[in-house]
């Protein structure tokens, strides 16, 4: 059978979180934390040149090759053991540590999805941003490692929007993807497939710093937490309470008002000694979300609200393109998940477009002339969370996807920059 | 990891998962492919809560494959004597699909780990499957009773149009498994491999371990079997069993040992170029150390390491 009679494999190697199964499927398999525990220690041996030594390194060498855990498995067994050290091996969306990657993905193939490598074509994912000697580099790891038959790198906004077209039904790939995961955020606003490179803006709060938010604020108050897993409790009660408000001020009112009905209530056990804590969820269920609209309550560097980064991004596009951009805003990633999110930027967005439309007319003098109102939808749909894999996984599944691939025979011929530009195509949903 | 697990791990996943909500219809439709071409398809509907459709796909026989209505022999009996009443066979199987299953789950034992283990066995599904041959022979074996098969070469298909070969005697059974890989380089890797694994076995420590050969021609046991089945560019490993090694509780670890050969050395293959690309790495970063410290001062801070590339520098 050939490797295109099968579906191709889908992963999307994300900073916090990878997201990894087959085309044509709904969801992906298996969502994992991207991180991988290492044993360090082979490398701290001296070099020496008796016999004795270099056998010693030698097996240490061969086990070495297999000694380490990856995902859950690796957060639990550097929690037990000090033998292991993390390593994240992809920061702010771009891969920094290729040899992590490599093992990363090694687990991905052979122990989560179990699927033969050289069976399957494959659809990975880069973020915006990255350089094109990322891509030869992924490509280079993917045929000589892998040997995979043939190889996609796919910009993850633009999986993203496919995946927000195929819930509303439309074939047509134009519109701004705001994607906040764990590491970065980025507005990328996209025409006819293509990503408009340099109106790309990227925002330095994203998942994580929500959960740092969270960490600080609970810590700030006392809250009975164990300081070990203090950093996956804030990530839980985040993920678990909390929300976006339509007006903060109003909002504390609320919780002052109604505690019983504001406060949360969160419990569990101490990873380490067994023993039960409670604590208590309050004022961050809405400011850790709140930190993307007013951004100096935390951090001085960077103040730009998010729907004025989106705006401003719109308004940096071909102006012939900006009518269809506000049209179609869509949402991408875990931190987007917020309830009301999309309510909050649509409303935000739209105030400020009516407000510049009015300021421009009354500048004109054009009171007299209709002017047809600026149309700002801000999309979200059930599947945020994975829009980029869920988008992968819809592209994947179709013909041009085939054709689209670098091929094993194509790496072979002329090597590792053929992995560079990868052609942008359409697929017939 | 060194061994790849039997129970597949998605499916694992997802039935561990659904008994865990047993009140609930839940929808899910996942579409699934393992190495050597095993096909996967789980299916439950929000409208019946009660039952799951689970189908295996095998991979294309060979010529010389025997099979009895597109299964392995003693497969359907395996399938009815590990799962019983909890599951139906349904005639036909799904289109593309060699055998499928409707899982009852208002028949599941009471016993929540019973419950858990039945549910591994169900990811374990493959190695039932495929196995039945393999383990009828072995079970033969271990009860020293002649097999029926006995002294005839008898074909075990493992991966597509492929399959490696049994010989049954009284007293113990040959398994001689071709190896072949696609890729010049993963064939010099994996030969290098197996004559490692020979030399391991052969070492101090594991003689109470099958014995083990690897040849790169075909070992005279193969005499019969079909000329394409002689051409294996890796080479062919073959072990002896005796009764000893297949004891009740090792015998479902040999089968599956056995039967995903191929898969577990080709995964090996993998491992090491990985791990060689990391040394390689190590050793472009130092060399480049050692440029950058013989560069005369005033150039040292003028180009970086950009566009290296572990192939073609090293
Ligand atoms: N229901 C939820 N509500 C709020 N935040 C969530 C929710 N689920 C996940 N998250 C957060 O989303 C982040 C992960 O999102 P995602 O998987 O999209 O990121 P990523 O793809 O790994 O990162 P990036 O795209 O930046 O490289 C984590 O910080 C996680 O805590
Ligand atoms: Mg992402």
């Amino acid at each position: 059978m050939d490797a295109t009679a099968r579906p191709a494999v889908v992963i999307d190697n994300g900073t916090g979180y990878t997201k990894m199964g087959f085309a044509g499927n709904v969801e992906p398999c298996f969502i994992v934390p991207t991180v991988v525990a290492v044993n360090e220690s082979f490398l701290g041996q001296p070099k020496g040149q008796s016999k004795a030594n270099w056998a010693a390194q030698h097996s240490a060498g061969v086990m070495a090759d297999l000694d380490f855990f990856v995902g859950e498995e690796a957060l639990s067994q550097s929690q037990s053991s000090s033998t292991y050290t993390l390593s994240y091996p992809i920061r702010q969306g771009q891969v920094e540590n290729w040899d992590t990657m490599e093992r990363f993905w090694q687990q991905c193939i052979f122990n989560y999805l179990r699927c033969d490598p050289e069976d399957h074509y494959f659809l990975l994912t880069e973020s915006p941003l990255t350089s094109p000697e990322s891509r030869e580099y992924m490509g280079e790891i993917m045929f000589e490692t892998f040997n995979v038959p043939g190889l996609y790198i796919a910009v993850q906004a633009v999986l993203a929007l496919a995946a927000g077209y195929t819930a509303a039904s439309q074939c047509e790939m134009t519109g701004v993807v705001l994607d906040a995961g764990d590491g970065v955020t980025h507005v990328v606003p996209v025409a006819d497939g293509y990503v408009m490179g340099s109106c790309i803006k990227s925002i330095p709060i994203a998942g994580r710093d929500l959960t740092l938010f969270v960490q600080q604020l609970m810590r700030e108050r006392g809250e009975n937490i164990p300081s070990d897993d203090s950093f996956d409790i804030a990530r839980r009660v985040k993920e678990a309470y909390c929300y976006t408000c339509a007006d903060i001020v109003k909002e504390f009112g609320k919780h002052d008002k109604e505690p019983s009905k504001y406060i949360k209530q969160w419990s569990g056990f101490h990873t380490k000694t067994g023993s039960p804590y409670v604590c208590e969820v309050g004022y961050e269920r809405f400011l850790a979300p709140e930190i993307f609209f007013s951004p100096e309550m935390y951090s001085s560097d960077f103040t730009t609200p998010l729907p004025d980064v989106v705006d401003s991004c719109i308004q940096s596009a071909p102006i012939d393109t900006r009518r269809a951009l506000y049209k179609n805003i869509v949402l991408s990633g875990g931190s987007t998940m917020f309830k009301d999110f999309q309510r909050r930027l649509q409303r935000d967005l739209k105030k400020k477009v009516d407000a510049r439309v009015q300021a421009s007319i009354s500048r004109h003098r054009l009171e007299n002339i209709q002017v047809q109102a600026v149309d700002v939808n801000v999309v979200s749909h059930p599947i945020q969370r994975f829009a980029v894999w869920f988008g992968g996984s819809v592209l994947a599944s179709t013909q041009e996807y085939y054709k689209a691939c670098h091929t094993k025979a194509e790496y072979d011929e002329y090597g590792p920059s053929i992995c560079r530009t990868n052609p942008v195509f359409k697929g017939t949903f | 990891m060194i061994l790849l697990p039997a129970p597949t791990r998605v499916l694992q996943q997802i039935l561990l998962h659904r008994i865990r909500y047993l009140d609930r219809a839940i929808e899910l439709d996942y579409q699934l492919v393992e190495f050597d071409d095993v096909r996967y398809h789980i299916q439950a509907s929000s409208s019946d809560a009660t039952s799951m459709i689970l189908s295996i796909g095998l991979p294309a026989p060979p010529p010389e494959a025997v099979l009895s209505g597109g299964l392995p022999f003693g497969a359907i009996e395996a399938v009815k004597s590990v799962f019983g009443p909890v599951v139906q066979i349904v005639d036909p199987p799904e289109h593309n699909f060699q055998l499928t299953l409707k899982l009852d789950l208002s028949k599941l034992p009471p016993d929540e780990d019973e419950r858990a283990e039945l549910m591994i066995q169900f990811a374990c599904l493959r190695a039932i499957v495929l196995g039945a041959p393999l383990r009828d022979v072995l079970k033969h074996l271990a009860a020293k009773v002649v097999s029926p098969e006995a002294d005839r070469l008898m074909p075990i298909i493992h991966r597509p149009r492929e399959s490696f070969f049994v010989i049954p005697q009284p007293d113990k059974v040959t398994v001689v498994i071709p190896i072949r890989f696609k890729d010049s380089n993963d064939s010099v890797l994996a030969t290098s491999f197996l004559q490692e694994f020979m030399e391991a076995r052969r070492a101090g420590g594991l003689s109470t371990a099958p014995s083990c050969q690897w040849s790169p021609h075909p070992p005279v046991e193969l005499k019969g079997a079909p000329a394409h089945a002689l051409d294996a560019n890796s080479g062919f490993v073959s072990f002896v069993l005796l009764p000893k090694h297949v004891e009740s509780e090792k015998l479902d670890n040999i089968v599956w040992s056995l039967c995903t050969f191929h898969a577990y050395v080709s995964y090996h293959v993998k491992c090491s170029k990985g791990f060689m690309h990391t040394r390689m790495r190590r050793r472009v970063e130092t060399l480049i150390q050692a440029l950058n410290r013989a560069k005369p001062e005033e150039e040292k801070d003028g180009k970086s390491t950009q566009g290296r590339s572990i192939l073609r520098l090293v």
